[in-house]
């Protein structure tokens, strides 16, 4: 958290912002402003939601002059709005933006709810949004091929390099990457919940019952898998022929985790 | 449903071996025995020592042939013997890749190699990582994972080219990392010759 904040900066906002804002800026005198290439918008909603804030976040993304705003109160994520889009559907466009400014503006009321979840379930979703979509459009620009070879030979960093990326995603306790049959290829970081030596067999087990259910329900192949125990969580995905297992300390940051480690896990699935 | 390595190691690593007065076994349709990895490594080490510079390549093509010859023989055996096709055969849905992941399920469980497969595109590549093999902690110069280069090369041959005995010499495994040069791990590729 001390790492988020260090990107954020408290200010009072000039008369010209009052202006600008109207009277609803008046009931409240401060803010937090700062720029999207120091933090992110899944940070900054997750520390100011935990923090039991309510307000919108504004933000202005200079290149294209878009705009967007997130309304919240507490964990509740109540409306998104990015250009034309809203909702949930608006909310993950936000949350891929890497570039531009944010403005929190506390205790601005929501004028009309049309997300109403929980902060963390919002992320989740819209992170799964965003998957589908990119899945669609990489179906659609690239032709079905029955191998892979093409890929294997595309391999621009080492498998290591990436495990270790993933392991500075905060929240990554460890990493593993496991063959279908449950050899454990390659893992990095450790966790004090999960014996990673032990995780390949039981991991493959359970991947290859549930491939085999989305084979009898005809509703395609295996994309995404959360496992919350009393005290474990782990989060599975395939990574080329294999299956990466992400372990985190618990489930509050899953919905980051998963929006972070997306271009990663997608990088490592070059190498298996 | 994939070979499934715990069950298959867990099932092969009981299976019991008796050797005959000169100290063979008879299985997998060939005479297996039953040595030290300290001894074949002081061969392997003591050879390519003795070796002329302008022969170490030759030498450790000969080491690699030996483990191909035996792998290709010996691992036909395998892939077709009782124990295989009670243990292994019945998780089979992907054809060969399944046969060659029981087939390194056989190599961890009877010691050769702790060792998996991590790509594969059947018939053209195939990449193995090992935790653990013969000259993991051999004495010598550079890579020289003799016995999995040359297993590996034959239990592709085995499983995608031409029908055993037909198919010897279609594909040749590189090593490109070793546990025996300080890499975490050695790993083995198999490409058509």
């Amino acid at each position: 958290m001390s790492q988020q904040t260090a990107h954020i900066r408290i200010v009072t906002p000039s008369d010209s912002d009052l202006k600008k804002t109207g009277n609803s800026l008046k009931e409240s005198d401060n803010g937090l402003q700062g720029n999207l290439s120091l933090t992110n918008i899944t940070n900054l909603l997750q520390f100011l939601s935990l923090s039991s804030k309510k307000g919108v976040i504004e933000l202005n993304r200079q290149e294209d002059d878009k705009k967007g705003q997130i309304w919240f109160a507490g964990e509740e994520l109540l409306s998104a709005v990015s250009g034309t889009l809203t909702g949930i559907e608006g909310f993950a466009d936000l949350l891929g933006w890497e570039q531009g400014t944010f403005q929190f503006r506390p205790d601005i009321p929501c004028d009309k709810k049309t997300i109403g979840l929980k902060v963390q379930h919002a992320i989740l979703e819209a992170a799964t949004l965003l998957d589908h979509r990119a899945n669609e459009q990489s179906a659609a620009s690239n032709p079905p091929t029955e191998e892979r070879s093409h890929l294997m030979d595309l391999t621009a960093r080492d498998s290591s390099e990436v495990l270790n990326n993933l392991l500075e995603v905060p929240g990554v306790d460890a990493v593993v990457v496991v063959g279908r049959d449950g050899f454990v290829i390659e893992s990095a970081g450790s966790s004090n919940r999960v014996n990673t030596e032990e995780l390949g067999a039981s991991l493959a087990h359970a991947i290859n019952g549930i491939e085999e259910m989305g084979s009898e329900l005809n509703v395609n192949a295996f994309q995404d898998m959360f496992i919350e125990y009393g005290r474990a969580v782990i989060m599975c995905r395939p990574v080329g022929d294999a299956i990466a297992a992400i372990i985190p300390p618990d489930a509050s940051k899953l919905g980051v985790i998963r929006h972070k480690t997306k271009k990663l896990l997608v990088e490592l699935g070059e190498s298996f | 449903m994939t070979v499934m390595r715990d069950t298959a190691v867990k099932a092969l690593a009981k299976v019991q071996v008796q050797s005959d007065e000169n100290g063979l076994i008879p299985e997998y349709e060939v005479l297996v025995n039953l040595l030290p990895v300290k001894l074949l490594n002081a061969f392997s080490e003591r050879i390519m020592a003795a070796a002329p510079p302008e022969r170490k390549a030759e030498v450790e093509s000969g080491l690699v042939r030996a483990a191909y010859e035996c792998g290709y023989h010996t691992g036909c055996g395998i892939i077709t013997s009782d124990i295989f096709n009670d243990v292994v055969m019945p998780m089979v849905t992907e054809d060969e890749k399944d046969i060659l992941r029981g087939a390194y399920a056989a190599f961890t469980a009877w010691g050769w190699a702790k060792s998996g497969i991590v790509q594969l595109k059947p018939a053209e590549k195939m990449i193995i990582r090992a935790l653990d093999y013969y000259e993991a902690d051999s004495g010598g110069e550079g890579l020289r994972g003799y016995m999995l280069r040359g297993l590996s090369q034959a239990f592709f041959d085995l499983a995608y080219a031409e029908t055993y005995p037909d198919g010897m010499d279609t594909y040749v495994c590189h090593q490109t990392k070793g546990i025996e040069v300080g890499d975490p791990h050695g790993e083995f590729v198999v490409v058509k010759k």
